[in-house]
């Protein structure tokens, strides 16, 4: 008696046995090469969570934070940046948690504020946004708001009526100095602006507390000899105080 | 990083309108071309090879095992492509070992074993295999054995034996044409189920795809027989040129339709996209799309042909028309990978801005890798020419060539 093999035609029993081969292959690769935990918790290997715990925690979490400085969360609280974990400005603390002595950095600069609050034209409307070129370029930005808690308020002093004065001082070295150092101003001036003009400075000492040769300012602050430069003038008939950088 | 400003700079000035910064660089590059590309002429030599067996096309026997051996090439270097722009060629397994059973691209491993290991290599067993038993008795040393591995040390043919053989190819032939249809359209679903990219997002899209891979499958064949016959000193088959042009033509009519018909639905739908890709194929697909595209790779072909049918041309200009014309097919149907791939990447999600694209040369997915790979199977081809001659003269037949 012919067994059933036997019958069917002769190129079907030789692909019988390929195409027998290369269905079983793939299983008995499949077995070799998977690893075994792979699939038990989702399509992945499950002693790769393991593998992940194991690696070294950098980030602490904005809560950690919460146990010793009480301040400066409670301002953040406050504001708008009450969603901006402390780690995005300050780096990972996970160290810091632990050891005091590793300090975290605390961006002083202009170059962070700028990575959320440049101008983007795809960023949403109403997002905080400035060109910093031309945004206070001189000055750092926690100079004028609080990082914790930043608010963009109108200026209500004398940038409100003197914009252009103030846009020339902010591009120069003089940016931080106060317009009251230099213009004594009544109070009456902000309600009767003509009738009391704010002073200015009548003589050459004025300007010298700064940069007279032995004045006891920074050291990088340019220097004169008060006797013999131009000693009939004072300072400002010569240079711009609101930009003296001119030429 | 200087590399990398390097890279970036020259595309900066070709930048219009707004983008994203992750937009600025493409991701799929000429490789990603490439592989449609190839996955086409596959799926299209197929079904010609398919027309012969299933709908008894018997002008078409010439070229029928040609069309077969020209898949099989192609379709052993159309994985490189991707393997190249993915990189890490050795963990390329994994995707066939762990599949994700919900991933279009997953996916591919299956069709393409389906197609090269149930269809493609079967049907040409079934059909050189008596060949393939004749030659081992003839050949002798290490030829003779390779044609007894190749046979699976099958001994059979007797009547009855070829006449399964016949039999069992029509039906892997039957199964085939659904397969080749998957292997393309699953190319071209690949791209139409893209939601997020208005220009690749369309239902029409596989059908589209897959008829222009018959497309440029025919003209395919056509050059491949056009070419070979001379350099092997026989006479061309002028019936069986006529009838590959017929079909070629056929084909192009129905994938020029589906193409005006795309691009009417899409006018017609005027999505919030239509600006940017209106502006996208009037800027910097003018060139790849209007002109090699439509008018060098469709109108001008359709007219030679379509002119050689309508007069009496003498067979020597035909021949030439229809090989300009089956070459023009073939860059034409290069750019319409191009534009499918690269046009899709050139405007911003933003629909506000378009970016450029800046080849390489070197590099894995520069030009000359390309080239490599495009010129790859006709190595293989010809390899396959000599070890599995599919010319008639030399194929042991019981009955004789209709041509």
């Amino acid at each position: 008696m012919k067994l059933p093999w036997k019958k069917l035609p002769e190129q079907i029993r030789r692909l019988a046995v390929v195409s027998l081969f290369l269905v079983v292959l793939p299983f008995i690769v499949r077995s070799i090469l998977v690893p075994s935990d792979f699939g038990k918790y989702g399509h992945y290997r499950a002693s790769a969570v393991d593998e992940i715990i194991a690696m070294e925690i950098k980030y602490a979490g904005h809560q950690v934070c919460y146990d010793c400085h009480d301040e400066e969360v409670e301002s953040k609280q406050a504001g708008v940046h009450k969603n901006v974990s402390c780690e995005i400005c300050h780096g990972p603390a996970a160290a810091h948690s632990e050891d005091d002595e590793i300090e975290l950095i605390a961006p002083r600069d202009r170059d962070s504020c700028p990575l959320c609050h440049e101008y983007l034209s795809s960023r949403p409307t109403g997002f905080p946004q400035i060109v910093s070129d031309s945004h206070e370029p001189m000055k750092a930005c926690i100079s004028c708001h609080d990082p914790h808690n930043p608010k963009s308020e109108k200026s209500t002093e004398c940038e409100a009526c003197h914009t252009e004065i103030a846009n020339t001082k902010s591009l120069s070295k003089h940016v931080n100095i106060a317009c009251k150092e230099c213009h004594e101003t009544p109070d009456a001036h902000k309600t009767q602006p003509r009738m009391f003009l704010p002073g200015k400075p009548v003589n050459r000492e004025f300007c010298g507390r700064c940069h007279a040769e032995t004045a006891p300012s920074d050291k990088d602050i340019p220097r004169i000899e008060m006797e013999t430069h131009e000693e009939a003038y004072v300072c400002w008939q010569c240079h711009y105080p609101h930009l003296p950088e001119a030429e | 990083m200087e590399e990398i400003i390097q890279h970036l700079t020259p595309l900066f000035k070709e930048i219009s309108g707004y983008i994203y910064p992750n937009e600025i660089e493409l991701h799929w590059s000429l490789l990603v071309v490439i592989y449609p590309y190839l996955t086409g002429l596959v799926a299209g030599a197929f079904i010609l090879a398919s027309l012969v067996k299933v709908f008894n096309v018997t002008a078409l026997k010439p070229v029928y095992r040609i069309s077969l051996l020209t898949a099989l090439a192609f379709m052993l270097v159309a994985p490189l492509s991707l393997l190249a722009h993915l990189g890490h060629p050795e963990k390329s397994y994994e995707i066939l070992l762990t599949p994700n059973l919900t991933s279009a691209m997953a996916m591919f491993g299956f069709v393409y074993m389906w197609y090269l290991m149930a269809v493609l290599l079967q049907e040409i067993w079934f059909d050189y295999r008596k060949d393939l038993i004749l030659w081992a008795q003839k050949e002798r040393g290490i030829k003779k054995w390779l044609y007894k591995c190749a046979s699976l040390f099958s001994k059979d043919i007797s009547e009855k034996a070829l006449k399964f053989d016949d039999k069992a190819e029509k039906v892997i032939t039957i199964l085939g044409i659904p397969s080749a249809f998957v292997l393309h359209g699953y190319v071209g679903f690949i791209f139409g189920s893209v939601k997020a990219n208005p220009f690749w997002s369309s239902v029409l899209m596989p059908i589209v795809f897959l008829f222009s891979a018959i497309v440029s499958g025919i003209a395919l064949v056509l050059l491949i027989y056009m070419v070979v016959t001379p350099l092997r000193n026989k006479v061309m088959d002028t019936k069986c040129l006529d009838t590959l042009a017929s079909f070629l033509f056929y084909a192009m009519i129905v994938d020029f339709s589906l193409e005006i018909l795309d691009f009417i639905h899409r006018i017609y739908e005027s999505e919030e996209s239509i600006h940017i890709l209106s502006e996208l194929v009037a800027g910097k697909l003018q060139f790849s799309l209007i002109v090699v595209q439509l008018i060098i790779g469709m109108i001008i072909p359709l007219a030679l042909i379509a002119g050689v049918k309508m007069f009496n041309t003498p067979v020597e200009l035909k021949r030439l028309l229809y090989f300009v014309s089956a070459l023009l097919v073939q860059v034409g149907i290069f750019f319409t990978r191009w534009n499918v791939v690269i046009g899709g990447q050139l405007f911003s999600k933003s629909f506000r801005g378009l970016t450029a694209y800046k080849m390489n040369i070197l590099g894995i997915e520069g030009l000359l890798v390309s080239i490599a790979i495009l010129l790859l199977p006709f190595l293989i081809l010809y390899v396959l020419f000599k070890f599995l001659p599919p010319w008639g003269e030399t194929h042991v037949t019981t009955q004789p060539e209709s041509s």
